[in-house]
């Protein structure tokens, strides 16, 4: 095939070559960017595996039936970019209860086991995140009666103090976003002043296992 | 229909097809693992790269890798040319060109579909040729000798014996794609893989109008993409590690190659220095003379182009070598062949 008079390599190749492949290796340095703790759908929750076995290819999110599974952004960090998190804003995590029995597509389709639930996993002892209650934006906290929160949460991890006011039960939440992608604290006119997201919202867990809050101090 | 728009109208499909995923709950999945539902096809590279990455082996990735393989050795390098959206992408470039004088439909589809724009003028003396046979065939090698050589097409010319080597930065890119993963334990080439960027894109602006979605991601994604399609002009055949898995792989590959009837070839048959086969090559492969050509046969995309162009319809793309009744040789007879044709040809360019 005259494959033997070929040149095997030429100089310019070999130049642009190494430089290519050390910009390439360059872009590993990344790993080394801190990077935010992000909600992970079910299966997804030690952080470093879905960063290393996440090949970007976005079949999380397209399957996801409740579609709260969304690419995360450059915000996010950029290794995180690209890869699944969590979005309550319109429905909630039900480990795919309705949509397949209880079995989280999410983690059927992941074709390199970036989300990969470990053996025993099960809705309650999967933590996503903890549910993090603002009162000061909280119309519960002005005394209007809303309990939409109270109300929606599976897993009885919230309960309603002597005001008729919610609060959040953290040992007992999970993390799946129904008091979140139910709570009209923005929708129903901004109330509170300088109010940017919901009431309720669901935190990521850090590596170590705490909650990273947003207001309090932990 | 013209077979450069049949090759635009697949990948349009495909990304049509991936866009519809989007917006449904299918599960199709990208390129970067397409399929349906729970069984997809994944891209090998991300295959690897996340197995080197994350360390472990993964049951669905090894047998996609596998189906893969046994995808390349059949078909080659063909995803390049019919699926990949990027050499769709690098059509935009005629868009930012300053001189778009010369925009007949000839002209536009010669552009992007490799990195060699030179072959542009050679092509409108191919499409003279081939529509009528007897006197045009002269003038067609009068005007393609002329415009090809002052071209300085080295790619076509034996006297210029520059070949192209069979390591390439792509396969250094390959190799340090793998490397950076095993050592940093993330795929880091899927940061800026055009291929997935692409999609990236469509999901992003998907989602920005369907949702509201805004984010940074959608100008660092698109800024991202038009530096690597753009500028990067040789970004296909010199940087893609893609491309180089699968021209690695395509070296054993022995179907659907270009196949030469001698018997209506015109340099065979007549004696013509004819070589439109060679010029409509986008990887500069010479068909009929795959000793002499600059790129080495591994490097065929199966676009067509060559079947296209050949005056006499005597370049065949067959299943298996030799296979068609035509009396076609392989491509070794191609270049057996062609131990005749240049001395054929010397003669000719002596007298």
């Amino acid at each position: 095939m005259g494959e033997s008079e070929r040149p095997g390599i030429t100089r310019r190749s070999a130049v642009v070559g190494a430089g290519a492949a050390a910009v390439v290796l360059g872009l590993g340095g990344f790993r080394f960017l801190p990077t935010e703790p992000t909600l992970r759908p079910p299966g997804g929750q030690a952080t470093d595996q879905v960063v290393s076995a996440c090949i970007r290819c976005e079949k999380c999110y397209e399957i996801c039936p409740r579609e709260v599974i969304v690419p995360s952004h450059i915000e996010a960090g950029i290794l995180n970019m690209r890869t699944p998190t969590l979005d309550f804003s319109g429905d909630y995590c039900d480990w795919c209860g309705e949509a397949n029995n209880g079995d989280p597509l999410c983690d059927k389709v992941c074709p390199t086991l970036a989300l990969r639930l470990p053996e025993g996993a099960s809705a309650k002892n999967t933590i996503i995140g903890v549910a993090e209650l603002y009162t000061t934006w909280c119309l519960a906290y002005k005394l209007i009666g809303c309990r939409f929160c109270y109300d929606a949460c599976p897993y009885e991890a919230m309960e309603l103090d002597g005001n008729n006011r919610p609060y959040v039960l953290n040992d007992r939440c999970n993390g799946c976003g129904a008091c979140e992608s139910v709570c009209v604290s923005l929708q129903s006119g901004s109330i509170a002043e300088g109010a940017d997201e919901r009431a309720i919202i669901v935190r990521p867990l850090r590596q170590d296992g705490s909650v990273l809050y947003r207001w309090k101090p932990s | 229909m013209r077979i450069a728009s049949l090759r635009v109208l697949v990948a349009l499909a495909v990304i049509a097809l991936i866009t519809i995923g989007f917006v449904t709950n299918i599960g199709i999945g990208t390129l970067s693992s397409f399929g349906w539902s729970d069984i997809s096809i994944l891209c090998p590279l991300g295959a690897l790269t996340t197995m080197l990455g994350a360390k472990i082996l993964v049951p669905r990735a090894l047998i996609a890798l596998v189906i893969v393989v046994i995808l390349i050795v059949l078909v080659g390098r063909a995803f390049c040319s019919w699926v990949c959206p990027v050499p769709l992408l690098q059509k935009l470039r005629a868009v930012f060109r300053k001189d778009s004088k010369l925009t007949t439909p000839d002209e536009e589809s010669t552009v992007g579909t490799g990195d060699t724009d030179t072959t542009a003028t050679c092509r409108s003396a191919a499409s003279l040729k081939t529509q009528s046979t007897a006197p045009p065939r002269v003038a067609g090698k009068a005007e393609k000798a002329s415009l090809c050589h002052s071209n300085g097409d080295a790619s076509n010319c034996s006297s210029c014996a520059q070949k192209r080597g069979t390591l390439d930065p792509r396969h250094f890119v390959l190799g340090g794609s793998l490397l950076s993963a095993a050592l940093f334990g993330f795929p880091v080439f899927c940061l800026i893989c055009p291929i997935g960027l692409s999609f990236a894109a469509i999901l992003l602006v998907v989602r920005l109008f369907s949702e509201g979605d805004l984010t940074w991601s959608i100008v660092i994604v698109l800024l991202l993409l038009t530096v690597e399609v753009l500028i990067f002009r040789k970004w296909c055949s010199q940087i893609c590690p893609l491309s180089a898995f699968m021209s690695l792989l395509a070296k054993v590959n022995r179907t659907f190659r270009p196949a030469i009837n001698k018997a209506t070839c015109l340099e065979t048959a007549k004696g013509i220095d004819c070589g439109l086969c060679a010029k409509a090559c986008p990887e500069d492969i010479d068909p009929r003379h795959p000793k002499r050509s600059y790129a080495p046969m591994s490097e065929c995309t199966k676009c067509l182009e060559c079947a296209k162009a050949c005056p006499t319809k005597a370049l065949r793309l067959p299943f298996l070598p030799g296979s068609r009744a035509n009396g076609a040789g392989s491509d070794d007879s191609g270049g057996l062949g062609g131990s005749g044709g240049p001395n054929t040809s010397e003669q000719e360019r002596a007298a």
